[in-house]
């Protein structure tokens, strides 16, 4: 009797392991096929002279001594450091003034909400194309607006000079997703109790004070997380220089990913091109691992 | 017209039966592959034209240009490249060097008119002595220009510039017009057009960018390469080019002519036949890109045709080759579409005698340079490449010697791996 | 001392209260019209690159072209659209087409790993679960922009690269691990007793996942839905690496080519037109599910 019970419990037991294992199998294969073997080859293919046609061979470091002598490679470095740079604290303080506008559940909020969030489900390629035509000297509505009320006395090349081309992009940029920030910090708004401020109204503290001592304190995760994604967002960034500057003028617009992109798939150097792929991605897990200190729990 | 239609029917029906003959020494009809990149020429015709009248037949793809060497590579990897691919002449050295274009020496060596074929595009189809590749599509540069501003600004029209003092009056004078005319147009942010409509200066006045043998950039030896962009540099300067010019990264080339404030542009046979067809109005005329002080060159461009490796069909696929390279092909199909005949000698014919600014295009294949490089496309092609870098920053910024310097030293990195 | 001034206050605040109530109601009423106007300006800034792109799809094709442009169309057609339809000779149909296929079928795959894969690692135990979900759940932190090159190697080899399937391949393992993750919370978040009770009955656990559970973990199955059709219909890099054939091209890579032009000329109208239909499929399963949308928004949220 209970030696029969017991088998039967095992099998189910053995019956209910296997069931999971299978349950779980598709999602796994596809991640060892589509990730985990690739992101090895990247590192393997890292040690090769790896060109499009013809055979690799293995050339050890070479690639990566390679990388400290190409200038291109530092620049876009230097570009996409200073992109993130000047692009992150405009989205962080316009998502938060935003989000502070739509806080409060006033009559027809939603639609605002709504409005500000619209341009983050458009794809940036195709957000990049939309403002391309926005900033053409030409036929471009932005240069007329501006022609005619004065502001400018001829149309702007806005992609013929390093700066002005940065400024556009940004701006742009900050309109396809500066609602995605703003909806993170709404969260978090929303989740400080609203008691906090009225005692601190009772206290006669002005606006800064709540902001210096509730606000700012009790959102310090949620804050860490929208700047973490937008960092890592930006340092990851292509569509748009791509698609409105094509890296120029001069070369001035070329990010990381851009560099890689070019090398792989252009010079078809694609050992070097994995080369970098390998520096992105430390640099990548290192932003992670910031991400993870700063939301980690205190408590 | 009549005549023509009819000759064109009597060459079907020859051509048809030269088919027959083939047939016999095949088992059964092979269908073959071919890819050719996007260009201005309808290579459909003449594949529906050999399809019509041969047994064997082709299925054509045509493939983005920016795209060719990418899926090509990525074909090659699978085991799954073309029996035929009609190549930018630039890339066959790159091809024939990787192993992955079929020797066709013999085949060439037996064609009787092998001389007379374009030869800036035998050199790249060349590749330690043996040939990969022979012509396929013609684009040689050269000048085009607004017969009615040059009227306009007491220009004459029958006698264009010839040396590049020349251009510069002409180009003064066209923009002393007023009205928003400018002298001269290029597209300032893009390197194929560059290469394709620049070069051609600094050959003309004796001058080069490469060492004979390819081996080595001359940027900076040669003052024919400083000379001709301070002639750029001082069109720019005097504000005889318009601004937005500095942006164009080619995809407004066409318009800016197009508009007919533009006096005069570097620009190829492919253009004849656009401002023919969609610009009836507009009054222009070619002539040759001059060097300094005369002399001519112009860019042998197109697109090289090959076997690639592993095809099934080497000897159908020569046929077709064989045939397009026909003078009858290249008389009706390409003169009589408006395209350039590869053959030299095929210049002067009947179709071009309508239209002389087509002879004058086809006979700029006799002074076609085309830079043989395995890594053409990273120096002159691409859009972050030196070449382009170095004309913007010497151009637009006014650094000619810092720009050559820079260029000099990227080609050199580029050139010796 | 302080207690003594306690009362003080309380004392003085009484006294004003009425005249002070009133300042505040004033004050509140000003503010919130002004915040109202404030919003007001601002959603008419974010509105407008979107209703001037618009606009201009509008505009008959050789008022689109003008320079200056004008603000509003003079007449309303569609020939931006049908110019569209037969630019460079495939047109938008068939790209469109393409793009539905690859989103589809990344929202079908995604929906049915990521249910599947989700019900296990909740509800299951077996050796190896942790580090396997793990291992899932790492994809988040390693950015697809650097596995490219493998990717494009690999399904060269077996001839996946310039297929449509194969780019629906890769899109779905980087939908999983959200997927993965929102799925398993929703399976955690039933209780355990609802199925119990059916495993002793003799079902198969598919069955009971089938009949009792997909409806409990709908919500879930809708918002994985929408990130990976919003997320596959708009994705760049990948597609432009990947497609090497026009017929292939998806919908941003073709307007791509829009934008370099047709022999040297820009078709201003056809690329906003293009813009817009690729805009609007997003735009509507975001208005109609936005609810999901959000959820979906947090729940990556609380992961991170």
């Amino acid at each position: 009797m209970t030696t029969s019970l017991s088998l039967q419990r095992l099998s189910w037991d053995q019956r209910r392991k296997l069931t999971g294992v299978l349950f779980v199998l598709p999602t796994v294969l596809f991640v060892v096929v589509f990730f985990i073997i690739p992101l090895l080859m990247t590192f393997g293919m890292s040690f090769y002279d790896w060109p499009l046609f013809g055979d690799h061979t293995f050339v050890g470091l070479q690639n990566y001594t390679d990388l400290a002598k190409d200038r291109q490679f530092l620049k876009s470095i230097d570009f996409t450091a200073r992109y993130t740079l000047m692009i992150t604290p405009p989205i962080f303080v316009l998502g938060f003034i935003l989000a502070s506008l739509v806080r409060h559940n006033i009559p027809g909020i939603s639609i605002f909400r709504t409005i500000f969030f619209m341009p983050v489900v458009i794809g940036l390629g195709v957000s990049s194309l939309l403002w391309v035509w926005l900033l053409n000297d030409q036929v471009g509505i932005i240069n007329k607006i501006m022609l005619d009320l004065g502001i400018v006395e001829k149309a702007q090349l806005f992609m013929a000079r390093p700066d002005s081309a940065m400024a556009v992009i940004i701006i742009s940029v900050i309109w396809k997703t500066v609602g995605f920030t703003m909806i993170l910090l709404l969260a978090g708004l929303q989740a400080i109790p609203d008691e906090l401020y009225e005692s601190a109204d009772v206290d006669g503290a002005g606006y800064f004070q709540k902001l210096r001592f509730i606000t700012l304190p009790l959102m310090r995760r949620t804050i860490a997380l929208a700047l973490i994604l937008s960092v890592i967002g930006s340092v990851l960034s292509f569509d748009q220089f791509y698609i409105m500057t094509g890296g120029g003028p001069r070369n001035s617009t070329i990010s990381v990913v851009y560099w890689i992109f070019n090398n792989s798939f252009t010079y078809f150097k694609m050992g070097y091109g994995a080369a970098m792929s390998i520096v992105l991605l430390v640099v990548l897990v290192l932003l992670s691992a910031v991400q993870f200190y700063l939301l980690r729990d205190n408590t | 017209m009549n005549i023509r239609r009819l000759s064109t029917a009597a060459l079907l029906l020859g051509l048809l039966i030269m088919s027959l003959a083939p047939l016999s020494a095949q088992d059964e009809p092979v269908t073959m592959t071919m890819w050719v990149r996007s260009i201005n020429f309808s290579v459909q015709t003449l594949v529906d034209e050999w399809n019509a009248t041969h047994d064997n037949q082709i299925e054509l793809t045509e493939v983005p240009a920016a795209e060719f060497v990418t899926k090509m590579g990525a074909a090659v990897a699978a085991g799954e490249a073309p029996d035929i691919a009609s190549i930018d002449l630039i890339y066959t050295p790159a091809f024939a060097s990787a192993g992955q274009l079929v020797d066709l020496t013999e085949y060439v060596n037996a064609l009787p008119y092998a001389d007379d074929l374009s030869p800036a595009h035998m050199t790249l189809g060349e590749y330690e002595g043996r040939n990969y590749a022979v012509p396929f599509a013609a684009e040689g540069s050269f000048l085009i220009y607004n017969v009615d501003l040059f009227e306009q600004a007491g220009l004459d029209p029958e006698n264009p510039p010839t040396t590049w003092d020349e251009v510069l009056e002409a180009a003064r004078a066209i923009t002393a017009l007023g009205d928003d005319t400018y002298g001269y147009y290029f597209a300032g942010n893009c390197a194929g057009c560059n290469a394709f409509t620049f070069l051609p200066f600094i050959w003309a006045s004796g001058g080069d960018v490469l060492s004979e043998d390819f081996s080595q950039p001359t940027l900076e030896e040669d003052p024919a390469v400083s000379e001709a962009l301070a002639l750029y540099r001082t069109m720019w300067e005097e504000g005889l080019i318009p601004e937005g010019a500095i942006v164009d990264g080619g995809e407004n080339f066409t318009n800016a002519f197009a508009s007919g404030t533009i006096g005069m542009a570097g620009t190829g046979a492919f253009g004849i036949d656009n401002y023919k067809t969609n610009y009836p109005d507009l009054n222009f005329d070619v002539t040759y890109i001059p060097g300094k002080d005369g002399g001519t060159a112009s860019f042998g461009g197109g697109d090289n045709i090959g076997i690639p490796t592993g095809s099934e069909y080497v000897e159908e696929a020569w046929e077709f080759i064989e045939w397009t390279l026909s003078e009858d092909v290249q008389l009706e199909l390409y003169a009589g579409n408006n395209q350039l005949p590869v053959r030299l000698s095929l210049a002067d014919n009947e179709y071009f005698e309508e239209d002389p600014r087509l002879s004058l295009a086809a006979s700029t294949l006799s002074v076609g340079h085309t830079p043989y490089s395995l890594v053409y496309n990273d120096l002159f092609n691409d859009a972050n490449g030196p070449w382009l870098l170095m004309l913007q920053v010497a151009i637009f910024d006014g650094d000619i010697d810092g720009a050559i310097a820079e260029a000099q030293q990227r080609f050199s990195e580029i050139m010796g791996g | 001392m302080t207690t003594n001034i306690q009362p003080n206050t309380n004392v003085v605040f009484s006294a004003t209260d009425q005249s002070q109530q009133q300042a505040r109601r004033r004050r509140n009423r000003l503010f919130l019209a002004m915040r109202y106007a404030v919003l007001i300006v601002l959603a008419l800034l974010f509105l407008f690159p979107i209703v001037w792109s618009f606009l201009n799809s509008i505009k008959p094709p050789a008022e689109a072209l003008a320079v200056p442009p004008t603000y509003l169309p003079t007449t309303i057609v569609l020939d931006n659209y049908m110019e569209l339809t037969t630019f460079g000779r495939i047109g938008v149909v068939q790209h469109v087409g393409n793009s539905a296929f690859v989103a589809l079928l990344t929202v079908v795959g995604t929906i049915v790993l990521s249910t599947l894969g989700g019900y296990g690692f909740a509800r299951f135990e077996f050796r190896g679960k942790n580090i396997m979900f793990i291992m899932v759940l790492s994809t988040l932190m390693i950015p697809f922009q650097s596995i490219l090159i493998p990717l494009f190697v690999m399904l060269s080899k077996v001839n996946l690269h310039n297929s449509l399937f194969g780019l629906a391949l890769v899109y779905i393992t980087f939908q999983l691990p959200f997927g993965i993750f929102l799925m398993r919370n929703s399976f955690l978040a039933v209780p355990k007793e609802i199925e119990e009770s059916a495993l002793l009955d003799g079902c198969t656990s598919l069955s009971v996942l089938y009949r009792m559970m997909l409806r409990l973990v709908l919500p879930g199955i809708v918002t994985v839905a929408i990130y990976a059709f919003i997320n596959s219909w708009n994705e760049f890099l990948a597609a432009l690496i990947f497609m090497t054939d026009q017929n292939n091209f998806t919908l941003p890579i073709f307007l791509t080519n829009v934008r370099s032009g047709l022999y040297g000329i820009i078709d201003w109208g056809a690329l906003q037109a293009g813009v817009i239909v690729s805009i609007i499929p997003s735009l509507v399963i975001f208005l109609l599910l936005q609810r999901y949308y959000m959820n979906g928004l947090m729940g990556g949220a609380v992961k991170s």
